[in-house]
Parts: C-alpha cells; structure tokens; sequence
C-alpha cells in the first residue's frame, strides 16, 4: 500500500527551480532515503511532504487522500529538524507531550504515552531537564520522542545526525533503525551521507539539482547505476571513470583495451569500482603507474594513473607497490560498466 | 589586593550612584512630610517632626482618586494594547513576506521623530471636529488617550519585538505546525512565552510612558478622563505654588509605578531560547 505519494512535484523560488516534477511512491512501513549533495532539493521534497512548503505544481498524497492544500497540522506527520527544534521553555516532558497537548489530551493522559516515548529513547531520567541542560544526543533522542509520541503516519527526518560528532552518529543510526523496524511507520529519512543511506534505507532515492536519479534499494544503487552521478556519488571512494571510445565492440584509451563493449560506438565512459580490480602479474585490463598509496589498515587503496585518467584500486593490505612503478589490473567483465560520456546514462548490454 | 580595591571602588561608584538618583526622591519626600512654615527654613535633610496633613488634604480632594484610577486604567491598557498589537504585528514582520516591509517599520518609526507637541493642534482637531458621531467625540475621553499613547508607543514595541522574534528561529514554528499547531497555538505556546522578555520590557516603558505624559493629557482632556500628572501641575497656581501637597501627591503617584516595575522586572530573564536549535 502506498503510504506517501508526489505526482509530479515541482517547486520553483523566483531564480531557482528547486524540484523538477517528481514522482514518487513510499509503500507502507517502508524506510525511504533521500540522498544528494547539498542544495539538490532533499529539504524542499520534506517540507513539501509535511506541508511547510508549497509546491508550485503537482500533488501530494497521503494515505490516498489529497492533502496538497492542507496546512500541516492536518497531516498527521511528524518531524525531526536537523538541529532538533525543542521548544526551550518546556522541559523535556513538556516538549514530547506537546504534540498530544496540542491534540487536546488531558494532562493525567499524556503521562503514559509521554513515559512510553521516553522510554523508547531512553529518556526516562532526564524529563525534568530543559532542552539547554541536555546534550547534542540527548536532544536528539527529545526530538525523536517527540516525533513519535502520538503514532504519526508518516516520520520525517531532515538530516537528523549530521550535528552530531561520528561516534555518536553510527550509534544514533542503529537507533533509528531499530526503532523504526519496531514500530513500523513509514519513514522519509533526508541525507547526504551516502553510508547512512545505504545502512539504512529499504530504498534509496538519489537525487540531483531537483530530479531523481535513480530509485532502488541499496544494492541497486551501488551495483546497477543508471547514470554517471549515481554512480559516481555512491561509494567510498566512488566509482572509476575511464573516458575513451568504443569501436566495433572494443573499448580503448590510454592504457586501456576491453573487449565486448555493448551499444553503438562513440565516445564511452568506463566504470568500475575500486574492490572490483584485481593485481595483474603482467600485462592486464588496465595499465599504468602507481600516482600514489593510501594504506587504510584494512586495505591498501593504490592510485594509479592511467594515461589522463586516474583510477584508485583496492588491494589486499600488504601490498605496497613504489610510487612510479608501472602496475597493471584486470576487472571482471560482469563488474564493468558503461556509459554514454555525452548523456551520462547508463548503455546496457 | 587588587581586587579588594578594585570591590571597594565598584562600592563606592554605585553607592554615589545611587545617592544622586535617590536623593532628589528622598527630598520630594522631605517636603511632603512637612509644614508649609517649615519648608522656609533651614533646610536639613533629617525630618524634624512628621506632618501627615499634605497626604490628607490630597486624599481628601476626590480629584485625586478619580486621576489616580483614570491614569492606572489608561497606563495599564496602554501597555496591555501595544503588547498585544506589537506582538502580533511583529511577528508578522518577521515571519511573513509583506509587499514594503521595510518602509512599514521606517513609516511607523516616522511616528516618533517630531515632537508630540508639534502633532498636538491635530490631534486636538481629530478629537473635537473630526472623529465627531454627534455630540460623541473623543475629547476627554480614557479610550482617546488610550489610542493616542497606541500611537507613540507602538513603533518602539515593534521595534523590539521584532528583534526578539527574529531571534527565536523559525524551525520551532514549524515544528510546532508540524505537531499540530495552529497560528495562533503557535504565537500562544512557543512565539508568547519566548518572547516574555521583550514583552515584560515593552510592558514597562510603555506603561511608564503613559503614566508620565502630561501634554497630551493636559490637551486631550478636560474634567472626566484627566491624569494625574495632570493634577499634580495644579499646584502650581498664580497665587503661589502649594510645595507640600504637590509633594505629597507625587510621592504618591510614583507607588504605583514602582509596584508595576516590581511585578514585570522579575520577566526581564535573558537568554532563554538557548538550546533551541544547536548553534
Ligand atoms: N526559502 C527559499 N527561498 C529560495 N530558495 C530556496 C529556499 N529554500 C531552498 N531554496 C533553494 O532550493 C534548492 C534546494 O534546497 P534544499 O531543498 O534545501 O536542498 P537540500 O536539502 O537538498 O540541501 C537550493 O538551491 C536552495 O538554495
Ligand atoms: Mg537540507
């Protein structure tokens, strides 16, 4: 069942175009991540989700129902702002109750509900306190409870950890998704940390300057790019790009020869990432010279250049190759990818 | 040492300080505890014997409590007015995209460049000629003081607020909506509270104005809605000026100030929205 669905969404400020008709289903219950640079139209996408902003064209359906003209507080949705939003004068109790105090409910019956919240960030020691008495984390935890205290239909989180420091981030992340498989509520999740998507997200979707990329669960993205961005964008280092010309099957550039290219020929750009290759003893797939060598204490990451293009590939830790020495790889043919250089998208076999 | 000697100086600093504002208070009091012989005399600044009679033949004008309730209710709603008004139209300034948002603040700025004195013949105009339902005008009335004080105190109240609004961030507007707010559920629960401050300020200054104002309430008014400032300049008449009484009255008339300034000051707590949103 689709819980959240855009139907051509745009959204337009007086100079910039912000959202470019998007469309877009999340199923009931599904983690959905938004990931992009910075500015790409993540936020707007969210609060036009949640009814802070209004888009220019297009509709927004919840549940079904239309609520594109809806004032937020119709929609039953719940948020979590990238630098909490607390209300300062309320304690912590008072901030996770506020929601259901605003619905009308009595004081003895926000108590539970408020207790249950709490508990579920673990929280219960700290209702007493203000927002400026808690740390980074904890008022992060008061923003989740309070997000979650009165079963909203929809979460939305706009880059709920990236004021966190990195230790505490990898453990909030295991938070959140534990908490969100526990209950089981559709959830937008905003980002531009390509980790958080991937070990978080049901389906990611990438978007870049107001359009969507591409959508599919983790492994889709990583291993089947529509489009240089994607997967350029995705991966840590991200995806080698060699750009040279395919003639009669067989893609060339300096220092680059491989058979059964698919497509036409024209100008192509090779894709690969860096675990793919493999050390070749002799002559290989790919050759050229060691640029440089970045032990990372599990791996050894070696940057090679390869006529005008530079590739990093990954070898086992020991390895150690002198920078200048000429090196050469093979890469499976079922990990090479290719793309039109002029369009970007993806050319299938 | 240093800092010894560097207290010691703090505690002489505000000690003098503190003499030269309270010592003209201290005198008017003097003067209203004492006979209208006495006064000639030698000044001293210790009271020989107490003389209630200038607090009671000043009670005992009716005058003096009908002033004294006119000036409390005008003040009072004064300030009650303008935080009212200041806060809703300042946060509109700072919340929502208005066609000359800048020229609005600069045009009700304008209100308080001249003197009060030189809008004072049109204001009279407005209140006899103009604003006139039949014999209904608004000369000699609380509420036409009321509005006119609106009038000079309003763009300091803006001023201030919008100062103070534009500080809390905006996000905790929306995540209020967000949690099912209303406009006004969040003007009443996040934007009122956090903006005590500004509003116990606003408060004081207005209130205090209203209380002061003698030229306009001396022009604007005639028997029904005069101000006690108003009574107080009768003292001084052509056929001498009644020291004692007038004393007596004054000292009076600051009682009240100094009891509302008690009851707002406590609200005056800075940097309360800290923590809101991380910096
Ligand atoms: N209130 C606004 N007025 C004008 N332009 C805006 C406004 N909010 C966002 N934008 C622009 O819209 C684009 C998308 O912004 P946003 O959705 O915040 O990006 P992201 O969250 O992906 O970083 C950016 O170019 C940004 O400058
Ligand atoms: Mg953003």
């Amino acid at each position: 069942m689709v819980s959240v669905a855009l139907r051509s969404v745009s959204k337009v400020w007086d100079e910039t175009v912000a959202l470019k008709a998007l469309d877009l289903d999340v199923h009931e219950g599904e983690f959905l991540v938004l990931l992009g640079p910075s500015g790409c139209g993540k936020s707007t996408t969210m609060r036009i989700i949640a009814g802070l902003e209004s888009a220019t064209s297009g509709q927004v359906l919840l549940d079904g129902q239309d609520v594109t003209n809806q004032p937020p507080r119709d929609r039953n949705v719940a948020m979590v702002f990238q630098n909490y939003a607390l209300y300062p004068h309320m304690t912590v109790e008072e901030n996770i109750g506020y929601p259901l105090r605003i619905a009308g409910v009595r004081k003895p019956d926000r108590a539970a509900h408020i207790r249950k919240a709490a508990e579920r960030v673990d929280l219960l020691d700290l209702l007493r306190r203000r927002p400026k008495q808690l740390s980074g984390g904890q008022r992060q935890r008061v923003a989740l409870a309070r997000a979650l205290v009165r079963d909203p239909s929809v979460f939305l989180l706009d880059e709920p950890l990236s004021n966190l420091d990195a230790k505490l981030r990898v453990a909030m992340r295991a938070e959140i998704k534990h908490l969100q498989r526990q209950l089981g509520v559709t959830t937008i999740y905003v980002t531009h940390d390509q980790i958080e998507a991937m070990t978080l997200a049901d389906r990611v979707v990438v978007m870049n300057k107001g359009e969507m990329q591409q959508i599919g669960t983790p492994d889709d993205i990583y291993d089947d790019a529509e489009n240089l961005f994607v997967a350029g964008f995705i991966g840590s280092p991200p995806m080698n790009f060699i750009e040279g010309a395919v003639e009669a099957g067989t893609f060339a550039s300096d220092g680059v020869r491989v058979q059964g290219a698919p497509g036409h020929d024209g100008s192509v750009t090779l894709g690969f990432r860096a675990e793919d290759a493999r050390l070749a003893d002799g002559t290989g797939m790919i050759a050229g010279h060691v640029f440089d060598v970045e032990p990372t204490g599990d791996a050894t990451l070696i940057v090679v250049q390869i006529g005008s293009n530079r590739a990093t590939f990954r070898a086992d830790k020991r390895t150690r190759p002198t920078i200048g020495d000429p090196i050469a790889f093979d890469v499976p043919p079922g990990e090479v990818r290719y793309f039109d250089t002029a369009t970007g998208q993806r050319i299938r076999a | 040492m240093d800092s010894t000697r560097g207290r010691w100086s703090g505690f002489i600093i505000w000690t003098g300080l503190t003499i030269v504002t309270l010592l003209p208070i201290y005198w008017m009091v003097l003067v209203s505890l004492r006979r209208r012989v006495d006064l000639f005399g030698n000044p001293s600044l210790i009271p020989d014997r107490i003389f209630w009679g200038n607090y009671a033949e000043v009670l005992a004008d009716d005058r003096f409590q009908r002033f004294m309730i006119n000036s409390l209710i005008v003040a009072t709603s004064n300030a009650v007015l303008v935080c009212t008004l200041g806060l809703l139209g300042a946060y509109a300034m700072s919340r929502f995209k208005l066609t000359g948002k800048n020229n609005i603040f600069f045009w009700t700025l304008t209100n308080r460049m001249a003197p009060p004195a030189a809008f004072l013949i049109a204001y009279f105009l407005l209140f006899t000629v103009v604003f006139r339902v039949g014999d209904v005008t608004m000369l000699d009335t609380r509420i036409g003081l009321i509005l006119v004080y609106c009038v000079f105190n309003l763009p300091f109240a803006l001023w201030l607020l919008q100062g103070i609004i534009d500080g809390i961030p905006k996000e905790l507007d929306e995540a209020a909506m967000v949690d099912g707010a209303s406009l006004w559920q969040v003007l009443w629960t996040v934007i009122l509270p956090l903006a005590k401050p500004g509003l116990a300020v606003t408060a004081i200054l207005t209130w205090v104005f209203a209380w002061n104002e003698y030229l306009l309430a001396a022009t604007l008014t005639r028997t029904e809605a005069r101000t006690i400032t108003t009574f107080l300049a009768e003292f001084v008449t052509v056929t001498g000026t009644n020291w004692g009484a007038m004393a007596a009255a004054a000292t009076m008339t600051l009682l009240p100030a100094v009891i509302f300034l008690a009851l707002v000051q406590r609200h005056i707590v800075a940097g309360l929205t800290f923590g809101a949103v991380k910096e």
